[in-house]
């Protein structure tokens, strides 16, 4: 895929920019003076990507604009991951008709909620003149509410599409909020509201080249840093156009990564990294695992992400030691699981895996064991997949179809071990299975729950393991492994920019990734930073153009001549 | 696409107008492009209901179990205590196994077991749900187009009125309590014949409809500067956009006349006694009424209570009743389980089974009113002589229009009843994705009845 | 670059005990070892003698469990008319209150006196009682020639409790099946109430220790129920000081069974409507098994009265209908076998023999304020808040009152001088 350069271009009107930056600043301010301007850039303007916001994301938008007392009950359509990440997902996603009707209702309940009579005083930018019409009131709240939901200005036509939708609805009821309902409610089923549509506008530096506009700018690194939408000072920083330039992009990325807002932003990350989206579905066979409930499988997921935003976020702490650290937190259906005691009146306490305990790292607690597990037994392969597509970003491709599978699901013999070794002799098993194997069975003292065990059908477990030449035994072997491995760095590295970019980084991206992997590995594996880091190189805003634009934009500007 | 944009210039020519009136002229308006644009096609709308009944069904820690059946999936077999679902069975899913979990707080008898089903927790006090009931979203999503959301009814016969519906947690519906008072909300004063020649369109729906316009008038700047990938998502968006705009104006004309609709002619007044076969005999006269709303389309969601949780129903005759037999007989040795209890376990199960076929009697469409259907019906109790919250029966009804893959036994020990209440909600169509609290908190609907 | 470090308590992870030190440090020197558990299962230590079934007759209650009852007959013979005993049977009429009771057999003494509150006011019309000489328990008084012989063949089990009543439907059924004992049991393990049981020594060998103390503790934990619907094993629980129920008993073990080296007097809480379970002269016989469960008897004298008051404040009519007995009778059958008489009683027998059967799952038990495992077994009732004032007369929501239950509401109300039959 190459860059299409484009033969014509307009000179960009900074003015308008400068314009939007004086309005967001105070946001109760009419738009429509600067909203023309906005139309006429429009028309400069590509669209390079489209994304459907995120459960989380779209949750958090709205408790952010209109509080948290604000209830949120939908069924969001399914996410989907693509090259490991939900995030890369999001950009192939549409939304079907009853997803539509699911957020057509959602936004309905939203709206009565945040016009309602308890909440409307908080959220109106202005008192209504009358009871049923005041066109300049609806108007105001229109584009100050419409501006944060679609994270830019709105344009003359969208704001007047809506005021007429709140007179008509005001009209008929008599009711000037009833109205104004309707338009809140177009407003979250707008298509700029739920997907999140990245514009590109010519770069007035580099003649015929492209650059990421200055507000999806701001949603990039808000979406990215804090799993939500722009605040108004990113906004500001996008209208004023100092996003544009290094200081006043360095100066929001260092206000972002201090805001206690990151681990909102970290946890998402995390969550959509370490695929833990899987632990609402999660089944476990009660006979052999009695303790499992609901409540074991969120606090398991709750666990991973507390370890990881306390040692990568709150102690910033080196990445690599998430393999290897014995701290982390339980709660007291955890302690059950761990057989030990909760000793803390607290729903939460930090815990040490003591020295004999054989666990240590991420990989060892009771999350990682049983979602990447059997609903009767352990899997040392799924184990060891996920170790290699998670934590060194290595896909394992679906098994053959001609697999005899009887033997190796018969799990009332021996050890897992030897019935693996079936898969050895099957030189079409091999290839795949000598590499994911090893690290899982170095994880087989604890079983399908994460429970340690010793024993297997009355066998002694072996937890040696061979990969490739590098031999390791058990849990903690293969954390020294991991963390000594610079494949993990190196693809957390390639995670934070697909996650950011919500793109699958391709060859040209390589060397790139390459440098920014030494960067974080000379800085001293700092999570923390990371996002800051990757933020702020210009490849992060790189514009590629999408296939089949060339035409649109060629249409655009003949539609332009024809005016 | 025109159509729509000569809607809207119509809308400003009317509210740039000084003296605009919103009346039936605008309504007209409206009509009149719709009424030549979706002509035909009109879809059968999903309705849904909650049926409950009192002291659950016979199960035993000894084993003998007079209603779970041994097959689990497609194609289980009638138990004795589900006799009655004979006629209906393929249109009918069990559920077995599930559990209200209340996380420590005290078993309420008679309450913990289906407060924990409706609102998705266990409450703290008798008399009280922590939060609505779940019909109350189903009626939110689906019965805002006819003249009543919702209809309460109660054939127990009690000697107060019994509902479980509530939207607050405390106030609980005020049900009608006889097929007289049934007869007369649903076909008296202000019945809207559907079949009639006075139709009036609803203007609740108009609005909804410029709520849609305002998204649509921004595709052609949307669809402007895309790439083929971003333009094929936007397309399948704006696909959506236009199904619901379809449903929308097919709402605003006069409907097909709807043959099932048939006025039925006044109930006589039944007899004030609550013993089961006065209350089964209720049960079916007040289930052909609500049938027949239903087909009339006066509403769309029901709750049906046919006893309550401490039920008052007896065998005529026999000085003991239901309630008081669970607790007092003992369990058969040979039998394994408690004769005289399932005997009357397997007579209110008649209930559900006649009020079922009323339902499934009524042909709507290419099947019966029962396949447009998704009706929860549920109890208090597993086992009713301890008040056990575990394995409560619970069954889901009717074809919910096709997305329920009905005649299925489900069996799951352990699982949350909630489970089963989400799943009664998605299958409703209702936009939840998430139920419950605490052990109960549950996003995993049972997705093998889902089609 | 200059790194701000984030505030900690910003962020929202819990940091405030670091308890790693506690789990792996050694345990206090207090104790060389200890055991702890939860009672899982609860309930009277009653032999079923019958092979199948849970009222069959057997070598315990050779006609089976006790009958029901013809109520009209019962009603006729306690000088209600005939037609008047039926209407007040019959649940088509309003005399059935909204809870169920029939209230007007409370008045069937002498004079239409309340039997519940005056039960001599009625003669004992007899609850057969058990005639077996098998039963579950402890050699309370230390003699083999006086009691039951226990289904091992232990001699001298005392049980006379179980003596009275264990033909009684309520308390009669195989083990965790009859329905007393399912009853209270599902609302303990629902989350009423929690006890705890701890076991510590100084010996080598916890299985054979001359010198143990076991703990009983309330917990304001609740018991988790895991995937399968049982207790979850493994979860821990804060002891809860409580100013009544608690019992501590000097032991030994032998053979991994722990015994009662002295009597002790325990309250514990009573798996039924009496709540109390105060045992005078107590002792315990706990066995250790191999999966870590722990299985046994705790055993007294109780005193009998408040078991009857129990079943009255249940609500007397509701109690006799479905458990197929005279209130009376109970009252009669416990004064008969009542078979001690403690220091200061006058020489009444006010206390009757006793033995709760208890299982109980492994455990963490940890002190009251969570800070470190519960290694001493000691009282903790100097800790415990005072209890509130004992509200009797409710049970639930509903007002009970001499046994029946009394709403406002209701058109009916019975009483000595009620009119039975409707004008």
């Amino acid at each position: 895929m190459t860059h299409h350069p484009l033969r014509k271009l307009q000179a960009l009107s900074a003015l308008s920019s400068a314009v939007w930056g004086l309005c967001a600043a105070s946001l109760l301010i009419p738009l429509s003076g600067f909203a023309q301007d906005s139309a006429v850039d429009q028309d400069d303007s590509i669209t390079v990507a489209v994304r459907r916001l995120t459960e989380s994301q779209y949750k958090n938008t709205i408790r952010d604009l209109f509080g948290d007392g604000i209830e949120i009950n939908a069924r969001f359509e399914p996410e989907q991951r693509e090259n490991g990440l939900l995030a890369i997902g999001s950009a192939t996603l549409s939304l079907t008709s009853s997803g539509f009707e699911q957020y057509f209702v959602l936004a309905s309940s939203i709206s009565d909620q945040v016009l309602g009579e308890e909440r409307r005083a908080s959220i109106m930018p202005c008192e209504p003149r009358s009871n049923v019409s005041d066109s300049a009131c609806a108007t105001e709240f229109i584009s100050h509410i419409g501006s944060q939901l679609f994270r830019r200005p709105l344009s003359d036509a969208e704001i007047a599409a809506r005021v007429q939708t709140a007179e008509l609805g005001a009209s008929q009821a008599e009711d000037f909020y009833a109205g104004l309902k309707l338009a809140l409610t177009s407003l979250l089923v707008a298509p700029e509201f739920l997907f999140r549509i990245e514009q590109a506008e010519p770069d007035p530096e580099v003649a015929g080249r492209y650059r990421l506009d200055a507000y999806s700018k701001a949603s990039r690194l808000s979406f990215m840093f804090w799993d939500t939408t722009p605040d108004a000072e990113l906004l500001a920083a996008a209208g004023d156009g100092s996003l544009h330039g290094n200081a006043g992009l360095s100066a929001q990325l260092e206000r972002l990564s201090r805001s206690p807002r990151m681990e909102a932003g970290a946890r998402a990350f995390f969550e959509d990294m370490m695929q833990l989206d899987g632990f609402g579905n999660m089944v476990k066979d009660p006979a052999i695992y009695p303790k499992f409930n609901q409540l074991v499988a969120d606090s398991a997921k709750e666990q991973m992400l507390k370890t990881v935003i306390d040692q990568l976020i709150v102690d910033q702490g080196d990445y690599r030691d998430l393999f290897t650290s014995n701290e982390t937190f339980i709660n007291r259906p955890l302690a059950s699981v761990y057989q030990v005691p909760y000793i803390s009146g607290e729903e939460w306490a930090e815990y040490e895996f003591p020295e004999d305990s054989d666990r240590a790292g991420i990989l060892t607690q009771v999350g990682f064991l049983s979602l990447w597990a059997h609903p009767g037994t352990s899997s040392p392969t799924r184990r060891g997949i996920k170790i290699h597509e998670i934590f060194m970003c290595e896909p394992t491709p679906d098994p053959p179809a001609d697999v005899d599978f009887s033997q190796v699901t018969d799990s009332e013999a021996g050890t897992v071990r030897g019935r693996l070794l079936d898969h050895m002799e099957n030189t079409g098993c091999t290839v795949c299975h000598q590499r994911s194997d090893p690290p899982g069975l170095a994880l087989e003292h604890f079983d399908g729950l994460g429970q340690l065990r010793k024993m297997e059908n009355g066998q002694l477990i072996d937890v040696s393991a061979d990969l490739f030449g590098k031999t390791f035994v058990g849990a903690k072997g293969l954390a020294e492994y991991l963390h000594d491995d610079p494949r993990a760095p190196s693809c957390l590295v390639r995670n934070v920019y697909a996650y950011g970019v919500a793109k699958a980084p391709g060859y040209q991206e390589r060397e790139y990734l390459q440098q920014q992997a030494q960067v974080f590995a000379d800085t001293g594996y700092r999570f923390a930073s990371l996002f800051k880091q990757i933020a702020m190189t210009p490849e992060f805003f790189a514009v590629q153009l999408p296939e089949g634009l060339e035409s649109a934009v060629a249409s655009s500007d003949s539609a332009a001549q024809q005016d | 696409m025109s159509s729509r944009f000569n809607r809207r210039s119509l809308l400003r020519g009317m509210i740039g107008g000084a003296t605009v009136s919103m009346g039936i002229p605008l309504l007209d308006l409206f009509l009149n492009e719709n009424g030549t644009a979706f002509a035909d096609g009109a879809p059968i709308p999903t309705r849904f209901g909650t049926y409950f009944w009192g002291l659950g069904l016979t199960d035993t820690p000894t084993g003998g179990t007079r209603w779970v059946p041994e097959t689990v999936g497609p194609g289980y077999e009638i138990t004795p205590e589900l006799q009655a679902l004979a006629a209906v069975k393929d249109k009918v899913s069990v559920f077995s196994g599930f559990r209200a979990i209340p996380d420590g707080r005290p078993n309420l008898v008679h309450w913990s077991g289906h407060a924990s089903i409706l609102s998705g927790v266990a409450p703290s006090s008798t008399g009280r749900f922590e939060g609505a009931s779940f019909d109350t979203r189903v009626a939110d999503a689906l019965g805002g187009t006819t003249r009543f959301k919702v209809l309460d009814i109660d054939a127990s016969v009690s000697r107060r009125p019994i509902s479980y519906s509530t939207r607050s947690g405390s106030t609980f519906a005020s049900p009608d309590v006889t097929p007289l008072d049934l007869y007369q909300r649903l076909f008296g004063e202000g019945f809207q014949d559907p079949n009639s020649d006075d139709w009036q369109p609803n203007p609740d729906i108009m609005l909804r409809q410029s709520v849609l316009s305002a998204v649509t008038d921004q595709r052609k700047a949307l669809m402007d500067s895309v790439g083929h990938e971003d333009q094929i998502k936007l397309e399948q968006y704006f696909t959506s956009v236009r199904d619901m705009e379809n449903q929308l104006a097919i709402q605003l004309q006069k409907p097909e006349p709807r043959e099932a609709c048939v006025i039925p002619t006044p109930p006589n007044e039944i007899e004030r006694a609550a013993s089961v076969d006065v209350v089964n005999a209720n049960t079916k006269v007040m289930a052909r009424l609500l049938a027949m709303g239903l087909a009339c389309n006066q509403t769309r969601v029901f709750n049906f209570v046919h006893t309550g949780g401490t039920s008052e129903t007896y065998i005529a005759g026999n000085s003991k009743i239901y309630h008081q037999i669970t607790h007092d007989e003992p369990t058969d040795a040979q039998l394994g389980f408690q004769p005289e209890t399932s005997k009357l376990a397997g007579l209110v199960m008649e209930g559900l089974g006649a009020f079922l076929n009323e339902i499934d009697g009524v042909k709507e469409g290419d099947g019966t009113l029962l396949d447009n259907c998704l009706i929860c019906a549920f109890s208090d109790t597993g086992y009713a002589k301890i008040h056990s919250i575990e394995n409560i029966p619970m069954f889901l009804a009717g074809g919910a229009g096709g997305r329920h893959k009905a005649g299925q036994h489900i069996h799951a020990p352990g699982e949350s009843v909630t489970r089963v209440s989400l799943t009664a909600m998605q299958l409703a169509g209702a936009p939840v994705g998430e139920f419950g609290d605490g052990s109960m908190r549950t996003s995993r609907p049972v997705s093998e009845v889902m089609a | 670059m200059s790194q701000t470090r984030l505030n900690k308590q910003r962020i929202s992870v819990m940091r405030s005990v670091f308890c790693a030190i506690a789990i792996t440090a050694p345990a206090s020197a207090l104790a060389d070892w200890t055991k702890s558990w939860v009672i899982e299962w609860n309930e009277p230590a009653h032999y079923y003698g019958a092979e199948t079934g849970v009222i069959d007759p057997g070598t315990d209650c050779p006609q089976g469990t006790n009958p029901e009852l013809d109520w009209v007959e019962v009603l006729v013979k306690a000088g209600y008319t005939r037609e008047e005993a039926e209407w007040l049977r019959n649940p088509a009429n309003p005399t059935r209150s909204p809870v169920h009771g029939q209230q007007q057999m409370a008045f069937r003494g002498e004079g239409r006196a309340n039997v519940y509150i005056n039960p001599e006011s009625y003669p004992d019309t007899g609850l057969a009682g058990v005639t077996g000489s098998i039963a579950e328990g402890i050699n309370l008084d230390g003699n083999t020639d006086t009691g039951f012989v226990s289904p091992d063949g232990e001699a001298g089990i005392d049980n006379t409790f179980y003596k009275a009543l264990g033909c009684w439907k309520t308390y009669r059924g195989p083990e965790r099946l009859s329905s007393g004992a399912l009853q209270f049991n599902d609302i303990m393990r629902n989350g009423s109430w929690t006890m705890l049981i701890v076991a510590s020594g100084k010996g080598e060998d916890p299985m054979n220790d001359e010198n143990v103390m076991v703990g009983f503790y309330m917990s304001q934990d609740n018991m988790v129920k895991g995937g399968d619907g049982n207790v979850a094993a493994d979860y821990t629980f804060r002891i809860e000081p409580h100013k009544k129920y608690e019992g501590i008993f000097p032991a030994q073990t032998i053979n991994g069974t722990i015994v009662s080296t002295e009597s002790v007097t325990a309250t514990l809480r009573d798996p039924g409507y009496t709540r109390d379970l105060e045992l005078l002269d107590a002792q315990v016989k706990l066995t250790m098994n191999k999966d870590g469960s722990l299985r046994g008897y705790v055993g007294g004298y109780r005193p009998w009265r408040p078991v009857y008051d129990g079943w009255v404040y249940a609500r007397g009519p509701v109690i006799e209908s479905l458990t197929w007995v005279e209130l009376p009778s109970v009252y009669y059958a416990l004064k008969r076998e009542a078979d001690y008489s403690p220091e200061g009683s006058g020489g009444e027998r006010t206390h009757i023999s006793y033995a709760l059967r208890v299982d109980a799952l492994p455990a963490y038990v940890v002190t009251p304020d969570a800070s470190a495992l519960a290694t001493e077994v000691r009282s903790y009732k100097d800790e415990a808040p005072e209890l509130p004032a004992m509200a009797r007369g409710s049970l639930g929501t509903i007002r009970v009152v001499d046994g029946i239950v009394i709403d406002p509401r209701s058109e009916y109300q019975p009483g000595p001088d009620a009119v039975i039959l409707p004008e």
